[in-house]
């Protein structure tokens, strides 16, 4: 169980969650989620936890935060989580973004809606190379968290909105297509929508570019048990790959999209 | 009561072979525990009373399309579709490692036709890794599949028996509650010499995404389980109990050491954990420290004692 440091509202729906961790053992890495129960002691609804992924952690200052959305009843439960009140979590669970290899210059980090959130702790940890940011929402009131957060880093960043112009008026992937004509990337991370993840992988392959994504599937357990986030291989003599164990980070090329 | 004096242990008596010796009734459900690697990062498995591996099946299968799951007022709705990696590759990579854990484990088993139990019966008989077999004629998951066998009594009969003639070991059948009376499909698994019959497999069930306007799984129908199913799978052990002489396994919803306590109450011979372990993988040691608290409140000795007492 771990104490709620904060819980606030920092965009249209939109929380920040600092939790105390002193307990915590494990160093949580860039990529990887936690698993909230968010019933009561002795219920059992919503009867299955919810997946969220690592927006910040520091080991000194025993602090894990999270960035989520209030979409449905299990996060419109967490949003009414005061200071001071526990929560049971599971993790830290799932594969991280791969860091330890990337040297290189020219990385680029694409993130759409929520899926932005991971992002920030791989830029933290990517932030001493020159890396750049596309980040993309559905208006700038859901950006301006991530926004600033980013600005703090000191890294380049870009953002573009579906209802109104910021850098340019559209999605993350149109953003990031366009800054590519003047500049490829040696490496690309991209969270979000299926469709923006199947698209930045598409295109990045076209040019030869390695890169990571981090795909969201609907869980049952998290840790491997129940096989409800299977994602089908690429690679027809492959079996499955688990989002919750073997995700939910993923190379380019290494799984289909479905949903 | 001292805590040495509580007696958890109970027996699965074989119509057969030997009776199997539990240290307590928990057994894993099939499907929400993986192959007990996953499990036992978080305790040790051998505190379980028993096993029961995923489901598999002759070939590999890759499972249906997701998305699979779906939650519902304390239950979830499930149509994995039985992804696994065939028998051959359980037998080489799976077994092995069940020879690191020293309970009873079973081997469930899943077939499109009846000739795939046999195929499956036949190739694992005489594995030294596992105590016996779950025959899962109740999956509803699979197009053709085990639920059709599992909703026909003499089906149910004509496929334990053949299996039953080729294995060995202990057979449990696991029977589906998507059938009028249960007792008639419990009653041709005992009739073909089945040690022990399983109930109940998930109650098939629907949900819609509203905003989509559509079935939210891909499948359209999956398997309702967790708590909300407990009642219904009480009632049909408590009804099924009188009818069978050969032990009944009771699942469906086991949460905590109450809901236990009340299927071995209603004539379960050991009980199934499942949907718990996806959302609380310790469970089962918490559970048991429920029993054990009940046992020693109520001056009960021994577990096994109230077996079929509600009745």
């Amino acid at each position: 169980m771990y104490e709620i440091f904060s819980n606030k509202e920092v965009g249209p729906d939109i929380y920040h969650l600092v939790l105390k961790c002193e307990g915590l053992e494990k160093e949580v890495k860039a990529g990887q989620f936690f698993n909230i129960k968010l019933s009561g002691i002795n219920s059992y609804d919503p009867l299955l936890r919810r997946p969220l992924s690592v927006f910040d952690f520091s080991n000194e200052s025993k602090r894990v935060e999270f960035v989520y959305k209030v979409v449905g009843k299990g996060t419109e439960i967490l949003a009414n989580y005061n200071p001071g009140e526990k929560l049971d979590l599971l993790g830290p669970l799932g594969s991280p973004f791969s860091i330890s290899d990337r040297q290189s210059a020219n990385i680029h980090l694409i993130g759409g809606g929520m899926g932005i959130a991971p992002l920030y702790l791989l830029a933290k940890k990517l932030k001493d190379l020159p890396i750049k940011v596309f980040l993309g929402a559905a208006n700038k009131a859901e950006l301006d968290f991530f926004a600033d957060k980013f600005k703090n880093l000191g890294v380049e960043i870009h953002l573009a909105a579906m209802e109104e112009k910021l850098e340019i008026k559209g999605t993350a992937l149109r953003l990031w297509d366009n800054y590519l004509k003047s500049e490829l990337p040696s490496f690309v991370y991209c969270c979000g929508p299926e469709p923006l993840l199947s698209a930045v992988e598409i295109k990045a392959l076209k040019e030869k570019i390695p890169g990571e994504i981090s795909i969201e599937k609907r869980m049952g357990c998290g840790f491997g048990v129940c096989l409800s986030c299977s994602c089908e291989s690429r690679n027809e003599n492959e079996k499955n790959k688990r989002a919750c164990v073997e995700g939910p980070v993923f190379a380019f090329g290494e799984v289909k999209y479905c949903e | 009561m001292s805590d040495k004096k509580l007696d958890l242990r109970t027996i699965l008596k074989a119509n057969k072979g030997d009776d199997l010796k539990l240290s307590n009734p928990l057994i894993t459900a099939s499907g929400t525990c993986g192959n007990g690697e996953e499990l036992n990062d978080y305790f040790d498995i051998n505190k379980l009373g028993a096993f029961c591996t995923k489901g598999i099946t002759v070939d590999a299968q890759k499972g249906n399309k997701t998305p699979r799951i779906a939650e519902t007022a304390a239950g979830i709705i499930n149509s994995i579709g039985l992804e696994n990696p065939g028998v051959d590759t359980f037998i080489s990579e799976i077994l092995p490692q069940c020879r690191e854990y020293s309970l009873p484990i079973f081997a469930n088993i899943s077939g499109y036709s009846p000739e795939d139990f046999l195929t499956l019966a036949d190739k694992l008989n005489d594995r030294p890794e596992i105590a016996g077999l779950e025959v899962n004629l109740s999956c509803p998951n699979i197009k053709g599949g085990g639920m059709i066998f599992g909703t026909d009594p003499e089906k149910v009969y004509q496929i334990s028996k053949k299996i039953r003639e080729i294995y060995s070991g202990y057979i449990i059948v696991k029977l589906t509650p998507n059938i009028t009376d249960i007792t008639s499909t419990a009653l041709a698994a005992q009739k073909a010499g089945a040690d022990a019959v399983a109930m109940i497999n998930t109650l098939s069930a629907l949900k819609i995404d509203i905003d989509k306007q559509e079935p939210l799984l891909a499948n359209t129908f999956g398997g309702l389980s967790g708590p909300a199913i407990k009642p219904v799978a009480l009632k049909m052990v408590y009804q099924s109990y009188k009818k069978l002489e050969i032990p009944i396994i009771g699942l469906g919803g086991v949460s905590s050491g109450e809901d236990v306590l009340e299927f071995i109450l209603a004539g379960a011979s050991a009980v199934g954990i499942g949907t718990i372990n996806m959302l609380e993988p310790t469970a089962a040691l918490r559970i048991i420290e429920e029993i054990k608290s009940y046992l020693r409140k109520h001056k009960i000795q021994k577990l096994s004692s109230l077996i079929g007492a509600a009745h």
